[in-house]
């Protein structure tokens, strides 16, 4: 039974927490370690081999700033950013509509099937994108693929073309990852207490408004995080691409993102220093439009 | 709650249900293909014979069984990458959560921070790094990248906080258990469903993982499915030279394929129960 | 619940990276000695087995690390690390220049190569000669010939061409009997094949002058010969610019969408492998020449096998290199594989010219390909970054042929990439 009188609560709970802040670095240390060996290294490393170049003819030498000059004034560089720029604000709030309808149509109750609905959009998340390119290669094929077959009654444009050939990778990463984000929405609507629903009935409110009022407020903050994601997700595209280039070799060129640009200056030029200098950038920029992105969404609670 | 079934809001569902499903459904078809009727019939419908069992018999005892091992080595990198990942996140986001230590905050930032920075972007300089250090070419290379998930130590952190009530440490603490003891006899059992949803996400994102893999393999005994099946796939379109293919690996690519997306569908569908209560208490407290 | 399968796991990760990493540092050829061998033929293990037989105290690990540039990547990395890199490596001819120069394979007239000159036909030695030295010993070789489906071409009744001229007719025929068929397709993402067309028009675009100077000239006459012609069947949509080794682009192959491909010897494994279907219905003959009565062909495609530099057994690596392409056990084996081979012997072997081929209908097509092989046009060389060079053609070149428009703007594109990179590599670059 405890009998002493407490002083204020705020105070003593910090007494508390500082008592025993040693055991924060223990169970914290695993995490350090890891994050140390696996991305801080990596990261500085590579800010590192982005002050040098690597040559053929004259070895290693260092340059400087020269590569971030180059990378600043390479139009392919900032052809590919335009490019998952366009496609970003594009593509995510499209799939992200489509997840929010599909999320708050089984929520409502009001479909039939509403498990089979659910796990069938999950599935294709299952699907590696190198598998999920290799089918929709096939159903993209303007001679022999399901392209094909409709064109012979509504003409189609050619999905692996220079002017949809964006739309078409968009379409891919759409049909990937609309299920996911639709399973992080569903799962917060989940979780609104049904004693909200029961007031709104009583108060006689329809079922838009219950959607609108009740479900999409609650819905806003996992709604945010999956947008941040995607943003991220999109600066990186670079498996569908990458896949899909054996298909139409000449409108997916090496630079056609970012990343792709990064990787095939590494690989197939050796460019590990030019290749580091813009992953840097690429990073920055990400880093830049996602913490924007979530200042300009915060709200005062 | 009163539910009205709408027929025009089902009909809205299952058209998206067949365009989630179509391209699957051409993947099962083409597995039933061999490689002529591959490329004389029509796509999504059967060919002249029926050759799953062939395919999936040359999937599996190509080259040695190489499939077998490719199967093998996803699961361990699954398992072992994410397993690891989910404990050191749960045990960081513990200490972020629960403690208050110097440098708390600059380390959370930057945590936070390094959530924004594209993997592929470090991939190049952790090729490089581990090639340095002689780890390219083994496990290591893929499972050292894989523990570390500061998403999962974000969600962790969140969760803790709200599902850990510092009285309840506190009550422990005057009974005289050691923080460690603390750990696992209370807050364990409280942060489970949360550490079941960071394992889970780990779980696929390292099942999927194919970029850096693609990048620190080169000995096809290590590959991941993906990265094998990839390989498989440049093979199949045997680029204008030599080493002329006198297999055909295009039924194979198809039929693995299929194979290497059963067991994650399998599994979500059995483990439904445990993601569906872990995300809902995950993602709402932001 | 999680820990009973972890435990496990994590030793048998450790068991297993324990033993992926095994070396041989032994030089005597009496001790055993375990070599990595770097490869993408497939099936190649029938033939390694068979030096295995003949030297029980040698192990090779055949592994397939990537075809072609995926390959490259990682061997040129592995080099510079100093580890993880074979002992032996399939490199194909345009690709090595590029390893001789960057003295990451080993100069294999140190092991004696010279003296095997002779055994070898004049293209495939020509190709592994680099500044003098020798880098490869040649594995096989791709003679371009002419493959066409004879039921096509006789339903329309139309003779194989012989000429680019009477190539262009078919090729109106073709498309005009139906517009969704053509002649032949051109693969906007192959370098390798457009290099060969410019090497047998008399183009010699491409030289390494020195170690640290190179020449590109793609607008040269033979460029201009062949960038005229085909800007005309493209504009015309006479061909179709349609990427190859696709789900489309086989099934177009399939149903003789597609009459004639222009490849090189190695062509028929593929095509016998992917679309059974159609054996029997094909044919080689000499591809088309720029003028009547002319008899000049190109390569296309080939590799050699090269010894690494980091490798600790040069000498075994080397001599097994050596056997795999010149013991006529292993080149039969080979041969079987589907390689169409690069030695004199495998060439002027009675029996191989005379044996009918079922995949022709019968025709004596080894004797088509060993003529090509004898009459490739002289002189042709690579950059000392041809690997780069490949890599951007489908951004330059590529965009024309996909548009259907002249080439030559886009051969002058890809011309700019590779002096833009030349330079940035420290190399002296000139333009004529």
């Amino acid at each position: 039974m405890t009998i002493a009188a407490p002083p204020t609560p705020a105070r003593r709970r910090n007494n508390r927490r500082r008592r025993h802040g040693t055991y924060g670095y223990v169970f914290f240390t695993p995490f350090l370690v890891v994050f140390a060996v696996a991305i801080a290294a990596p990261l500085l490393y590579a800010v590192y081999l982005s002050f040098f170049q690597d040559r053929l003819v004259g070895g290693n030498v260092f340059v400087g700033l020269d590569n971030y000059r180059q990378a600043l004034t390479d139009s392919l560089f900032r052809a590919g950013v335009g490019r998952v720029a366009l496609f970003l604000a594009v593509q995510v709030p499209l799939m992200l509509a489509l997840a929010l309808v599909a999320a708050l149509a089984i929520d409502s109750g009001r479909a039939r099937w509403s498990s089979l609905f659910r796990i069938g959009f999950f599935v294709p998340y299952a699907v590696p994108s190198v598998v999920a390119v290799l089918m929709w290669g096939y159903l993209y094929g303007r001679r022999f693929g399901l392209v094909s077959t409709i064109d012979q009654w509504v003409a189609l444009p050619d999905p692996l073309g220079r002017s949809w050939m964006l739309a078409s990778i968009g379409n891919v990463v759409t049909w990937e990852y609309a299920g996911y984000n639709m399973l992080i929405l569903y799962a917060a609507l989940r979780a609104i207490p049904t004693d909200i629903y029961e007031a709104a009935q009583v108060d006689g409110a329809g079922e838009f408004r219950k959607a609108w009022s009740i479900k999409l407020p609650a819905v806003r903050p996992a709604l945010l995080l999956a947008t941040v994601f995607s943003i991220i997700g999109s600066f990186q595209l670079f498996n569908e691409p990458n896949v899909l280039q054996s298909l139409a070799p000449s409108v997916v060129t090496t630079s056609y993102t970012p990343n792709m640009y990064a990787y095939n200056l590494a690989f197939n030029g050796q460019q590990f220093n030019y290749s580091a200098a813009l992953a840097v950038v690429l990073g920055a920029v990400t880093a830049v439009i996602a913490y924007a992105f979530q200042r300009s969404t915060k709200r005062t609670p | 709650m009163r539910r009205r079934r709408s027929n025009a809001l089902t009909a809205v569902m299952v058209l998206m249900l067949i365009y989630t499903m179509l391209p699957l459904a051409w993947l099962l078809i083409s597995s039933t293909k061999n490689s002529s009727d591959l490329f004389s019939s029509f796509g999504l419908w059967f060919g002249h014979g029926f050759h799953l069992f062939d395919n999936v018999h040359a999937v599996v005892t190509y080259d040695g069984g190489i499939y077998l091992r490719w199967f093998v080595n996803t699961l361990l990198y699954a398992v072992v990458g994410a397993g690891g990942a989910a404990i050191i996140a749960a045990l960081g986001g513990y200490a972020l959560a629960k403690y208050d230590f110097r440098g708390r905050r600059l380390l959370s930032a930057l945590v936070l921070g390094a959530i924004t920075i594209p993997g592929t972007a470090l991939a190049v300089p952790t090729y490089l790094l581990f090639s340095r250090v002689g780890i390219v070419n083994t496990p290591w290379a893929v499972l050292i990248p894989a523990l570390a998930s500061p998403f999962g130590l974000y969600l962790m952190r969140v969760y803790a906080a709200d599902a850990i009530p510092d009285e309840l440490l506190e009550a422990a603490r005057i009974d005289g258990a050691g923080e460690i003891r603390t750990f696992f006899t209370v807050s364990l059992r409280l942060l489970a469903p949360g550490f079941v949803t960071v394992l889970l996400f780990a779980l696929v994102a390292t099942w999927n993982n194919y970029f850096l893999p693609l990048i620190v393999l080169s000995d096809p005994d290590w590959f991941p499915l993906t990265v094998g099946l990839a390989h498989w796939n440049s093979l199949a379109s045997g680029a204008a030279g030599s080493g002329a293919t006198t297999v055909s690996f295009y039924p194979m690519v198809i039929t693995g394929s299929l194979l290497a997306i059963v067991p994650l569908v399998v599994a979500f569908l059995l483990l439904q129960r445990f993601w569906q209560s872990g995300l809902a208490a995950g993602s709402v407290k932001q | 619940m999680s820990t009973k399968r972890l435990i496990p796991a994590v030793l048998l990760a450790v068991a297993l990276a324990a033993c992926g990493s095994s070396k041989s540092t032994t030089t005597t050829t009496d001790e055993p000695v375990t070599l990595t061998f770097w490869t993408w033929v497939p099936n190649i293990q029938k033939t390694v087995d068979l030096y295995h037989q003949k030297f029980p105290k040698i192990t090779v690990k055949v592994v397939n690390a990537g075809q072609s540039a995926d390959e490259y990547t990682k061997l040129q990395t592995s080099v510079k690390a100093g580890s993880g890199a074979p002992d032996v490596a399939q490199i194909e001819y345009f690709a090595l220049p590029q390893f001789a120069l960057a003295k990451q394979v080993v100069n294999l007239n140190d092991y004696g190569a010279a003296s095997l000159e002779s055994k070898y036909g004049k293209s495939a030695w020509a190709q592994v000669n680099v500044n003098g030295g020798v880098y490869g010993y040649p594995q096989d070789t791709g003679p371009m010939v002419m493959f066409y489906r004879q039921d096509v071409l006789a339903s329309l009744n139309i003779q194989p061409p012989t000429t680019w001229q009477e190539f262009e007719a078919a090729a109106v025929k073709i498309h005009a009997a139906n517009p969704k068929n053509y002649i032949s397709t051109i693969d906007p993402g192959d370098a390798g094949g457009v290099d060969s067309m410019l090497w047998q028009a008399g183009s010699r675009p491409f030289k390494t002058v020195s170690p640290t100077e190179a020449s590109v000239n793609l607008g040269d006459s033979g460029a201009g010969t062949w960038s005229a012609l085909w800007s005309d069947l493209l504009s015309k949509k006479l061909v179709d610019p349609a990427p190859g080794w696709t789900n489309d682009w086989w099934q177009g192959m399939d149903s003789g969408k597609y009459a004639v491909w222009i490849a090189g010897a190695w062509a028929p494994g593929s095509i016998s492998s992917t679309i059974p279907d159609t054996n029997g219905k094909w044919r080689a003959a000499p591809m088309p020449q720029w003028k009547a009565g002319d008899n000049v062909t190109a390569e296309n495609g080939g590799s050699s096998d090269a010894v690494v530099t980091t490798s600790k057994n040069k000498a075994a690596a080397a001599a097994f290199a050596q056997w795999l392409n010149s013991d006529p056990a292993a080149a039969k084996s080979l041969n079987d594989n589907g390689l169409f081979p690069a030695t004199t012997a495998l060439l002027n072997d009675q029996s191989f010219l005379d044996s009918p081929n079922a995949f022709f209908g019968g025709q004596q097509a080894n004797k088509i390909f060993a003529d090509s092989s004898a009459h490739v046009a002289t002189g042709w060389q690579y950059l000392p970054f041809q690997v780069y060079a490949n890599s951007v053609f489908k951004d330059t070149v590529g965009q024309p042929i996909s548009n259907g428009t002249d080439p030559a703007a886009g051969l002058k594109a890809w011309q700019q990439r590779i002096v833009d990179y030349g330079k940035q590599q420290g190399f002296q670059m000139t333009t004529n």
